[in-house]
This record gives structure tokens, C-alpha cells and sequence, in this order.
């Protein structure tokens, strides 16, 4: 029984090559412990963030002691512990940092994701396709994970099968009409900003009075818009400015919010013909008829309670108090940042949404609730994050070994299947001819209006958020190359403002986009329109159309999982998450059933003005249902070789 | 013993509830504090139990009993990450102990280096659940009488290589409760809106479902007639892995299915022989091959590479 030669280089190369992990959380620290006990003697890991309490659950490399510090760096010193000769160099870094370029990346013979956001996964995604590194992708969601093989030309890319976007609300929803928490929430979050955080165009809160709804006569909508620019009252002035100018006064905050513009939304009509109205709120009435508020027996967490309608009142008050002082404290132009674990910032906001839930006859929530909406919580686990980085270390191996063939999409699920399995491997695809990352010369058509189309807002929303890009080179097409958009700061800030059309673009125009860091070239053809929907900014051609929204099944619910809400083409601060949460990709409990939720199709791939900076859905593999019949089909095969003929 | 978590506290501190959060958020404050009522026993602190060791800590369980008499060796410390590489020679369990707890000082984690077979019956009733890894047959036919008698949740594992197991009897009356999501039927008033006429799941509306399930003991499981005509049946869909669980007793029927490439790792591992080197054996899972190690344990490990 001679030891197979292929085995023993396997373990040579473990203890030479060098691997990357990318990320340091819940998957990271699992497979940073994985990777040591294997054998595995060269790792860097990195990792922008800092450990936080709602960590200490999982991410088993951190103690209470460590609250605050760097997990890429007390990652390290931990595994350390475990296997003193292993080399381990930690980042406190963004992987998205031009540093990290694609010769870093070459150093490596595997780089693995522990990532909870789509930004870094489509920018690593677009690194190691550069640099041609294979590249084991994962992720988790409560009991739900998923690992997968990208390999440049053998696989499909991360970007190869479109990923339905994050659910965003249509501007007029949020001011306007809000039928569900999750608007309230929104609204609340963008209250915040207003007031307190860096104001920002697409996140007003008064009613919109340019809503289509609104008006009898199309004609009535535009007179209203233009209406309300020309008025020179409190439209012109900025929320902040004006609170500011109130003192900061709660009550005067509540009344013009909860009882004023109401009030003027209810001479908008036509929204009520159909709807339940909003009931206005009035402080002193609800002060003069408040009770004291029942304790209920402590069986539930103390945030669980939903308190009454004054409670809330008071919470809005108490946290105005205390945000609008916080802000003082930072002086002359200061902006808070909101986030989930700041206390008086979750209470404001728990505070005004209930509220405005209230207002919209819709139950009230508990902070608990509240806070899982508001911050895009995705509820964690040790176990989880276990056996997909034990799968990951398993498809490393095969790489390793040279057998990428044998290499797998595998997909933990919560049930069973009808086979009683609950990892289900299926075969990877092949790159996808189309595909605007990977294919040769990729390229996408997108449509929207060149007279309102600024520079800035096709650098951002387009290139950065919608594309994926980092740092964006734009020329036209035009015979001269024209530069567009510069990556060197400061360059082209000049044309920011300015609409596409004043460059000459037009219909039919075509741009070519170059993002050196990701060494990846992007040819953007352009298709002017002037009828978009209200609140839709552009759309990309070519990918699956929008439905009707059906109701979903409980199976579709129930698989449907959200990622990470770090969406922006910038990281995430590095002081404190917005979310720690570990992002994954839509899974079926059951591959019989997988036909029918791969029905669920991609959401449209229109940007929107309100992005809500919410979980997204996940994506839904529309080819997962032949491939999983194919493996399943294999694996029968091979349950008939396992046969023991006994006698 | 876990339906009666009155007993305990039953306020969840801040603290907990902060560390907590996320897993509260997946299977609720009634599940927690379950978890945070029942005392466990863990037998085998190999690579396999410190893995569990370390799942049970990070979930907040009252109490974990680490047993296990075996001495830290050379292998020990690859194997597993809780013992350091400065404890050889020491008691594994002993050895383990620090740094289990470590992972989670809410839980109350002991060491105990006696060796499991001379437990008492009396030991093992003091707890919720047991875990038994990479004990004996016999041993664990025992265990799992004495305690799914009492309503004591029995776990049984173990690894060997890329092959594993894990058994579970949860008793023969197991209650438990499913969440189910809501499903919002549309109204039948029209003063809504249309958004309100479509049927929606609300997210944050769930029902619980109570369920009872009926789990055989391991005797039943272990005791299967396999010339029978249904178990002949049956047979196409029993996972390799379940033969491992018989021990030395069956090797002259596992030696007649040695023929069978999958099933060679199992007889070498079962000879009391020790092996001359690695096997490659074809799997049908994932498609990967796996390989014994080259140990006379089984459940030793000859090469880190392949823990």
C-alpha cells in the first residue's frame, strides 16, 4: 500500500505556499484556526474592522478583553498560540486600499473570503481574476451557509450571474406614503442625518410634494415641484439649519414632524382615496392623557417591551437631548454618524420610527426589532461559521492538489433534503460568455438621461456602486479620448457637476472605463432616455426585467437571505461597524425545490436615488437546479457502487 | 431536567444579552435561556471534542464537564487548539481547561481526567446532555440506555480522517417547538390600499409550532438485522460512515466487504494491525479522496496535513 505521491507534495506545499484570508470575523477566525491546525504555515489575514461585544458569541480569537482592538491583529496573535511556528502577517487594512494591488495579490497561491459585504467580495473577486489566483468564496446567515470555487477561465467569476441589488424605496414611499416598519425606519435613519449627520440630498424627509401619486392632472405634479423650490420658507432652509435655529427643541422637532407635515400631507388627497390617512400627532394632547406605563413582568429583554405611544415621545425627546448636545460637543461643522451600537442614536431612531408607524396606523416595534431592521442584523452562530470553514479548507486542498476539476459550490442547509443531506454539493459553472467582469472585452449598455446625468452621479452611483469600481478612469469614445473622469484627485473635480450631455455625450455614445487598481477595462455604451421612472436614476440593459412583485412563498421567505449592508464602494469605518454581520449568498433547503425558488429573479438592476442602505436579498443561482439534478444524479451513481452484497 | 429552567434565573443579564445579541436573534430569548439552564458532559477532548467544547462554551450552555483520562502527547496539540503546546505529558482534560474557558467565562467549565468507562451511573444523571466522543461501543450502548431513559439528550462521535459520525437520541417523546413564518391574508376592506390587498409575510410575525419527534436508542440502531430483506433494501442509502460504529467485534463482516474500494479504510482502521502506510480511497461525497492515517488509533491523526 505505497503512499501516494501526489499526497506528500500536498503537504510539502502546505507548509510553503502563502494564503491570503480576507476578513478576520466569523468565518475568518474559524478558518484561521482551520488553516494552522492543517498545517498551513504562511497566512496573512486582514481586516478593517475592530472587535465589538456582539462578536464574542463567535469569533472565538477574541475575548471580552479585546473589545476595540484590531481582529485582523488579535486574530493573529491567538492562532498563534495554537501553532507558535506558523508565519501569520495581520492587516488593519480595507482590502479595497490601492496598496493591496494585483502584484500583493500575486504573492499568493489561494486567497479566501471571509467577507459580509458585496463591495470587497466584487473587488477581490476582480483582483484574482487579474492576478489569477484561485479564489474559495463563502458565506453564512443564521443556520444557512455556502462555499464556492472561483477560478479565472475554469469558473464562473463572483460578478458572472447578476445579483439581484439591495432593496431600495422609492423616495415618495419613505416621505410620503410608508406602508410598512421598514419605511418608518428608513425615514428615521434619514431624520437622523438631517439633523444630526452629513445631509444628503437623497435622504429628504419632508413630504414630497413633486409625488406623481399626488397630483389629479400630470400637469399638477411639475407646477407643485417648481411650486415648492420657489417657496421661500422652511423648504429652502435645511433641516439642520433649522433645528439648529429651534434649539434643537423636541417638541418643536415633534410638532413640526409629526403633527405639521402630516397635517400637509393630508391635503394631498389623492394619496388617502385609497389609503388608510395618517392620524397627526399633537405633545400636549398625548402629555395631558399619558398614563404611567405598566411594567410588564421581566420574562423578555428589556428592549423587547414596546412601550406606548408617550413612551416614545419621551425616548424622542431624551435622545434628541442627548444627540443634539453630542453635536455641540464636536464644534463648528461637526456631523455624527449613526450607528446601530451607539445607544441615544438607536433610541432616536426606534423613537421617530415608531412614531411614524404610529401616524401610518401600523403596530409599533420593540428596539430589539427596530434595531435588527435599522442595522441590517443578520442573526450569527459559531456553528455555522464551522463547517463552512471546514468546507473552505476542504476545496483548498483540492486546489492545492492540483484537482480543481474536483472542486464544488457546496450549500449548507437548515433541512435536510430528500436525500437527508444537508450539505449539497453541485458542479461549478463555466465563466459566463457575458459576463461584464470576466468575459474578454466586457461590456454593458446603460440607459438614462444625459441632460440630468451629472459626472459625479456616473462616477458614483453608476461606475462605483452599480459597477463595482474603486478608483474609475473614464474616456469617451469621441476620436479625441476625451478624459471624463480621472482616479488622481482633483484632476476632473471640475466636471463633477456638469451634465454628461455638455460633454456631447449622447445617444449611442460610448465610454470607456478603466479601473487600473482591479486592471479592469469596462466599455459602457449609452442609451439616452427621457422616461424613467420617478426616482430611478439609470438602468442597466440586458438583464432579467423587473416583475410585478408576487407574494412569496413561506419557502422563498424562508430561504431568502440577506447580506451585509456595507455596500458602498467605501469601507466601513474602522472604528466601528455598521454591521458585523457575514454575508451570504441565497440558498434552497431543498434541491428538488430549487426550481421553483430560482423562479424568485433578480431585482431589477435600475439604480435608485433612495438607496436604503439595507441587507440585500441574496442571490439566486438560476442554473443551480440542473447542476444540483446533475450531482445528485452523480452521487446516486455512486451510491450504487457502495452497495454491500451481503449474504 | 431542561423543561424545568424555572429554576434558574430568569433574567438574561446586559451582559449577556449583548454577547448573546446575535444568536438570540436566530433562535430566540426562550432557546438562550435553555441553553443557559442545562449542564453538559463532554467525554474526548481530541480535535473532534474541543470543537464541541468550544460550540458549547460560545453558546452559553450553565456548565461543561471536560472528561477525559488520556495524557497530552506530541499529536495533542495539532489536533486540537484548546491544549498548549507546553502541556505534554499533562492530562488532556486539565490541559483544555484554561483556555475553554477562556472562551466564555459566563459558562462554568470543569475538568475531570478520570476515564469514562468508570463512571457510575449516578455520574452521568447530573446532567442535560452527554457528549460522547470517541468512546467505545459498549460504552456508549450503556450511556445511552441510562440516559435517554431519563430524558437526557445522548450525542455520540466521532472522526477518522475525512470519515466521520455523529449519532443523537433525543429520547423516544422529544418535544420541541418549529418557527413558523406568518403568512398576512389580505383584507377584505377596501380602506387600505392596494399595497394592503396582497397577501405578505411579515418577517417579524412568526408562529411556534410544537412537535414531538421518536428517536430509537443506539442498541436498536446498532442491532439492525442487515441479511433482512428490508434492511437489504434500506441498504443503498446508509451512509458508509455507519459501519464505522461497529467495532472489532464485526471485522469479520467487514472483512468480507473489504472488496469494495470505499470500504477498505474501514477494515485497515479496525485491524488491531497497524498500517503500513496511506490508503487512497475513492468518495462519493464532493468528490474528493480521502486517506487514513497511519496510526493503530483510529481516531489519532499521522500527519497534521490531514487532521
Amino acid at each position: 500500500m505505497a503512499i501516494s505521491h501526489g499526497y506528500i507534495e500536498l503537504a510539502d506545499s502546505l507548509s510553503s505556499c502563502k494564503v491570503l484570508v480576507v476578513g478576520a470575523g466569523g468565518i475568518g477566525c474559524e478558518l484561521l484556526k482551520n488553516l494552522v491546525l492543517t498545517g498551513f504555515k504562511n497566512i496573512e489575514v486582514i481586516d478593517l474592522d475592530t472587535i465589538d461585544v456582539s462578536n464574542l458569541n463567535r469569533q472565538f480569537l477574541f475575548q471580552k478583553k479585546h473589545v476595540g482592538k484590531s481582529k485582523a491583529q488579535v486574530a493573529k496573535e491567538s492562532a498563534l498560540q495554537f501553532c507558535p511556528s506558523a508565519n501569520i502577517t495581520a492587516y488593519h487594512d480595507s482590502i479595497m486600499n490601492p496598496e493591496y494591488n494585483v502584484e500583493f495579490f500575486r504573492k499568493f497561491m489561494l486567497v479566501m473570503n471571509a467577507l459580509d459585504n458585496r463591495a470587497a467580495r466584487n473587488h477581490v473577486n476582480r483582483m484574482c481574476l487579474a492576478a489569477d489566483i484561485p479564489l474559495i468564496e463563502s458565506g453564512t446567515a443564521g443556520y444557512l451557509g455556502q462555499v464556492t470555487v472561483i477560478k479565472k477561465g475554469m469558473t464562473e467569476c463572483y460578478e458572472c450571474q447578476p445579483k439581484p441589488t439591495q432593496k431600495t424605496f422609492p423616495g415618495c414611499t419613505i416621505r410620503n406614503t410608508p406602508s410598512e416598519p421598514i419605511h418608518c425606519i428608513v425615514w428615521a435613519k434619514y431624520l437622523f442625518n438631517q439633523l444630526f449627520g452629513e445631509e444628503d440630498a437623497d435622504q429628504e424627509v419632508s413630504p414630497d410634494t413633486a409625488d406623481p401619486e399626488a397630483a389629479w392632472k400630470p400637469e399638477d405634479t411639475a407646477a407643485r415641484a417648481t411650486a415648492s423650490e420657489k417657496d421661500g420658507d422652511i423648504k429652502r432652509v435645511s433641516t439642520k439649519d433649522w433645528a439648529r435655529s429651534t434649539g434643537f427643541d423636541a417638541v418643536k422637532l415633534f410638532n413640526k414632524l409629526f403633527k405639521d407635515d402630516i397635517m400637509y400631507l393630508l391635503t394631498m388627497d389623492k394619496l388617502w382615496k385609497k389609503r388608510k390617512a395618517p392620524t397627526p400627532l399633537d405633545w400636549q394632547q398625548l402629555e395631558d392623557s399619558a398614563r404611567p406605563q405598566e411594567e410588564t413582568p421581566g420574562s423578555g429583554l428589556k428592549d423587547q417591551q414596546v412601550l406606548g405611544v408617550w413612551g416614545y415621545c419621551q425616548l424622542f425627546q431624551h435622545s434628541v437631548e442627548t444627540l443634539s448636545s453630542h453635536l455641540q460637543e464636536k464644534g463648528e461643522g461637526a456631523e455624527l454618524v449613526w450607528d446601530k451600537d451607539d445607544p441615544p442614536a438607536m433610541d432616536f431612531v426606534t423613537a421617530a420610527a415608531n412614531l411614524r408607524m404610529h401616524i401610518f396606523s401600523m403596530n409599533m416595534k420593540s428596539r430589539f426589532d427596530v434595531k435588527s431592521m435599522a442595522g441590517n442584523i443578520i442573526p450569527a452562530i459559531a456553528t455555522t461559521n464551522a463547517v463552512i470553514a471546514g468546507l473552505i479548507v476542504l476545496e483548498g486542498l483540492k486546489i492545492l492538489a492540483g484537482e480543481v476539476e474536483t472542486c464544488r459550490t457546496i450549500f449548507l442547509n437548515k433541512c435536510p433534503n430528500l436525500r437527508k443531506k444537508l450539505l449539497v454539493p453541485c458542479v461549478l459553472d463555466p465563466p459566463s460568455a457575458n459576463c461584464y467582469v470576466c468575459a474578454s472585452k466586457p461590456e454593458v449598455t446603460v440607459k438614462f438621461n444625459v441632460h440630468k446625468t451629472t459626472v459625479l452621479a456616473l462616477q458614483d452611483r453608476i461606475l462605483k456602486e452599480r459597477f463595482g469600481m474603486v478608483a474609475p478612469d473614464v474616456q469617451i469614445e469621441d476620436g479625441k479620448g476625451t478624459i471624463l473622469i480621472s482616479s488622481e484627485e482633483g484632476e476632473t473635480e471640475a466636471n463633477n457637476h456638469k451634465f454628461l450631455s455638455d460633454f456631447g455625450i449622447r445617444n449611442g455614445s460610448r465610454l470607456q472605463v478603466d479601473d487600473f487598481l482591479q486592471d479592469y477595462t469596462l466599455l459602457v455604451n449609452v442609451l439616452h432616455t427621457e422616461e424613467l421612472e420617478h426616482d430611478v436614476e439609470f438602468e442597466v440593459v440586458g438583464e432579467a426585467p423587473d416583475k410585478a412583485p408576487t407574494p412569496p412563498s413561506n419557502q422563498e421567505e424562508a430561504n431568502s437571505i440577506t447580506n451585509g449592508n456595507k455596500d458602498s464602494a467605501q469601507p466601513s469605518t474602522s472604528s466601528k461597524a455598521e454591521d458585523d454581520s457575514d454575508d451570504v449568498m441565497i440558498v434552497d433547503s431543498d434541491e428538488e425545490e430549487a426550481a421553483s425558488s430560482a423562479t424568485a429573479k433578480p431585482a431589477p438592476s435600475s439604480g435608485t436615488k433612495r438607496k436604503h442602505s439595507d441587507a440585500e436579498t441574496g442571490e439566486t443561482s438560476t442554473k443551480r437546479p440542473r447542476t444540483t439534478q446533475q450531482s445528485s444524479a452523480a452521487a446516486d451513481n455512486d451510491d450504487d457502487d457502495d452497495i454491500i452484497a451481503l449474504d | 431536567m431542561i423543561d424545568t429552567i424555572e429554576k434558574e434565573d430568569p433574567v438574561i443579564s446586559e451582559e449577556e444579552a449583548a454577547q448573546y445579541d446575535r444568536q438570540i436573534r436566530l433562535w430566540g430569548l426562550d432557546a438562550q435561556k435553555r441553553l443557559r439552564g442545562s449542564r453538559v458532559l463532554l467525554a474526548g477532548l481530541g480535535g473532534l471534542g474541543a470543537e464541541v467544547a468550544k460550540n458549547l462554551i460560545l453558546a452559553g450552555v450553565k456548565g461543561l464537564t471536560l472528561l477525559d483520562h488520556e495524557q497530552v502527547s506530541e499529536e495533542s496539540c495539532r489536533a486540537q487548539f484548546l491544549v498548549p503546546v507546553t502541556a505534554q505529558g499533562q492530562n488532556r482534560a486539565k490541559a483544555s481547561l484554561e483556555r475553554a474557558q477562556n472562551l466564555n467565562p459566563m459558562v462554568e467549565v470543569h475538568a475531570d481526567p478520570d476515564r469514562v468507562e468508570d463512571k457510575p451511573d449516578d455520574f452521568f444523571l447530573q446532567f442535560d446532555a452527554v457528549c460522547l466522543i470517541g468512546c467505545s461501543r459498549d460504552l456508549m450502548v450503556r450511556v445511552d440506555q441510562l440516559c435517554s431513559q431519563r430524558n437526557i439528550k445522548v450525542f455520540c462521535g466521532d472522526v477518522y480522517g475525512y470519515y466521520g459520525y455523529m449519532f443523537c437520541n433525543l429520547g423516544q417523546e422529544h418535544n420541541y417547538v418549529e418557527e413558523k413564518l406568518k403568512v398576512v391574508k389580505p383584507t377584505r376592506d377596501s380602506n387600505d390600499g392596494p399595497e394592503a390587498k396582497k397577501a405578505k409575510v411579515d418577517l417579524n410575525e412568526t408562529t411556534m409550532v410544537k412537535k414531538t419527534a421518536s428517536f430509537c436508542t443506539l442498541k436498536e440502531a446498532l442491532e439492525v438485522d442487515w441479511t433482512s430483506e428490508k434492511a437489504k433494501a434500506g441498504l443503498k442509502r446508509t451512509p458508509v460512515d455507519y459501519f464505522l460504529l461497529h467495532g472489532n467485534e464485526k471485522c469479520q463482516f467487514i472483512k468480507q466487504v473489504k472488496k469494495y474500494k470505499c470500504f477498505s479504510v474501514i477494515y485497515v482502521i479496525l485491524d488491531s494491525k497497524p498500517l503500513a502506510g496511506f490508503f487512497c480511497v475513492e468518495n462519493s461525497f464532493a468528490g474528493i479522496r480521502p486517506m487514513s492515517p497511519p496510526s493503530t488509533k483510529f481516531h489519532g491523526h499521522g500527519h497534521a496535513a490531514f487532521a
